[in-house]
């Protein structure tokens, strides 16, 4: 396994009205994996990604960063939130520049980097999510997805050596889910460590390394998606595993062994491929 | 919004607003400097043409746009015109006097606002504002009364979303039945506006914390092809229309 770039050690958070969104998490992300983080409503995703961008501070516990806890000077802050990127969750708070190619450059600038670099910079990550012809639109004249993706450029603009997304797939369609899996696997290819909070149990089990499951503010599970997404504790908590690994599993159970090279098929596409497979031998005299 | 719509759909949004703010100010130059009414209807007219021939903004919006800006203009040309005389005794009661010999001259200042008016419509109809911002940040206007401008600009349409959200909303539960019922509603509405203004503001500024930002908000400045060629182009367009505003009589 490969080193940790961030990791909390029993972190605590308490909102100020006294409500407690963490409660003594522990957990790592290695850098270049995926990680999907799961959790009902409510649950703390977004307070813990608050604290992984150095925004929030723990009540108590540290936040690491390549195993050196946080210092929460203002230059130390500067150069986490430069590594750091965060794409929120509602992309009205985080837009606040009128034109959408203005709201790219804004990360970009703030870095302090030319105005060449930042015009290269801004087109290559409106390129990346499919927003080139949008560029000069003002953003209130734009779709809720078109919004997240301009929200996602502003993050990638700023080439951060980790991506947090809070729930970047909702509200966007089919292809354009398709069309940010690619993306997430583009960077992922180019080393980009990528963090994902998500309600899709799907994507999660086909597309993570790692998976987090939070439950209350607490951890209650971490590891390999294949395994714990499917333990009893957390398919309770969440409500439901996900669809292509139980359908694979009560097709084992009636002798249905979908299994390639000893893996399960971890996609739909993966799923029904395998099952083509399958019934073409099955089928052959 | 309709101002809006023609920045951002007329045939000049890809000239750089220097040029476009270059010629407005011309323009304006060009009112004040006209010698009588005629020559200010020359330039109130041939600003128009500027904005509706040159820049294509439809005539019918030009004119929607300016119809509350024009009713204000003949107000007060109206009251200019006519004045109350309460007589030296109240015997002879009120009576209404039209300004005889003023009449000129007031219908040189109302030319020459109708002129001003025209050079104004000409910059706010095709330029968005945001590059206007722009082109006040070059004219070196103080920082944090841009990043006012840009903030309230975005603000804006999220509130009025979150505005006509929620009066859709409330409708949909018959917020608006009964005049009792409406007042009611329309109170929660500003109520739950202030919560949201204060959450969105706390939200923005997250964001902005969260991408690097420690000050002045820094953006981009939009770039325009073929700068020098417009702006030498509005500069002797502009001279050309003060030339005439200063020879004819
Ligand atoms: N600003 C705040 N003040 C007080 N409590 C808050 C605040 N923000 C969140 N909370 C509370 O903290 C807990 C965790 O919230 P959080 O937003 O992290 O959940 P989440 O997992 O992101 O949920 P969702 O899936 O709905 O986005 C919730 O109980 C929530 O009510
Ligand atoms: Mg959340």
């Amino acid at each position: 396994m490969t080193a940790a770039i961030l990791s909390l050690t029993n972190v605590s958070y308490r909102y100020p009205d006294g409500t407690s969104a963490l409660d003594n998490c522990s957990l790592t992300v290695a850098r270049g994996s995926r990680t999907a983080v799961l959790g009902t409503n409510g649950a703390g995703k977004t307070t813990l990604f608050l604290h992984l961008n150095g925004i929030l501070r723990p009540s108590s516990g540290q936040v690491r960063w390549e195993g050196t806890p946080l210092d929460y000077g203002r230059s130390e802050l500067r150069k986490l939130r430069s590594r750091v990127g965060l794409v929120f969750q509602n992309p009205d708070s985080q837009l606040f520049s009128a034109s959408v190619r203005e709201d790219v450059s804004f990360g970009p600038m703030n870095l302090g980097l030319s105005e060449k670099i930042v015009r290269e910079r801004v087109e290559e990550a409106l390129h990346a999510v499919g927003m080139t012809d949008s560029a000069d639109k003002p953003v209130h004249n734009l779709s809720y997805g078109q919004k997240k993706r301009v929200c996602i450029a502003g993050v990638l603009a700023m080439q951060p050596e980790v991506v947090v997304l809070d729930e970047p797939m909702a509200g966007l369609d089919i292809t354009m889910q398709e069309e940010l899996t690619t993306v997430l696997e583009r960077l992922h290819a180019a080393g980009m460590t990528i963090i994902v909070a998500t309600h899709d149990l799907d994507f999660a089990y086909g597309w993570a390394d790692e998976a987090i499951i939070l439950q209350s503010g607490r951890l209650l599970a971490h590891g390999v998606p294949a395994k714990i997404l499917l333990q009893q504790d957390v398919r309770n908590e969440l409500g439901a595993a996900p669809l292509v690994a139980e359908i694979s599993s009560q097709l084992s159970l009636i002798g249905i062994d979908l299994r390639d090279k000893g893996y399960l098929p971890r996609s739909k596409s993966e799923l029904l491929t395998a099952l083509g497979a399958h019934i073409r031998q099955e089928t052959k005299p | 919004m309709l101002t809006e719509l023609s920045a951002y759909t007329n045939r000049w949004r890809r000239v750089t607003p220097t040029a476009k703010g270059l010629f407005s100010l011309c323009g304006m130059i060009a009112a004040f400097a006209a010698g009588s009414s005629r020559t200010a209807l020359l330039i109130a007219l041939m600003l128009t043409a500027a904005a509706i021939m040159g820049a294509g903004v439809p005539p019918m919006r030009y004119l929607r746009v300016a119809a509350p800006a024009l009713l204000f203009l003949v107000t007060s040309a109206l009251s200019l015109l006519v004045s109350l005389d309460f007589g030296h005794n109240y015997a002879t009661g009120v009576s209404l006097h039209l300004a005889g010999p003023e009449m000129t001259r007031i219908a040189h200042v109302c030319c020459r606002s109708l002129a001003c008016l025209t050079a104004l419509l000409f910059l706010a109809l095709t330029t968005p504002l945001p590059d206007i911002i722009s082109l006040l940040r070059l004219c070196k206007l103080p920082d944090t009364l841009l990043d006012l401008m840009t903030l309230c600009y975005r603000t804006l349409f999220v509130l009025s979303e979150v505005v006509h959200e929620t009066l859709t909303a409330q409708s949909a539960r018959l917020g608006y039945a009964s005049v009792a019922i409406s007042l009611r509603s329309l109170g929660v509405l500003i109520a739950n506006l202030s919560v949201q203004v204060w959450q969105r503001s706390q939200a923005l500024h997250l964001a902005a914390v969260a991408r690097n930002n420690d000050g002045a908000l820094l953006f981009l400045p939009p770039d325009f092809p073929h700068a020098t060629r417009s702006i030498s182009r509005a500069a002797i367009s502009g001279i050309l229309l003060i030339a005439l505003a200063v020879t004819l009589p």
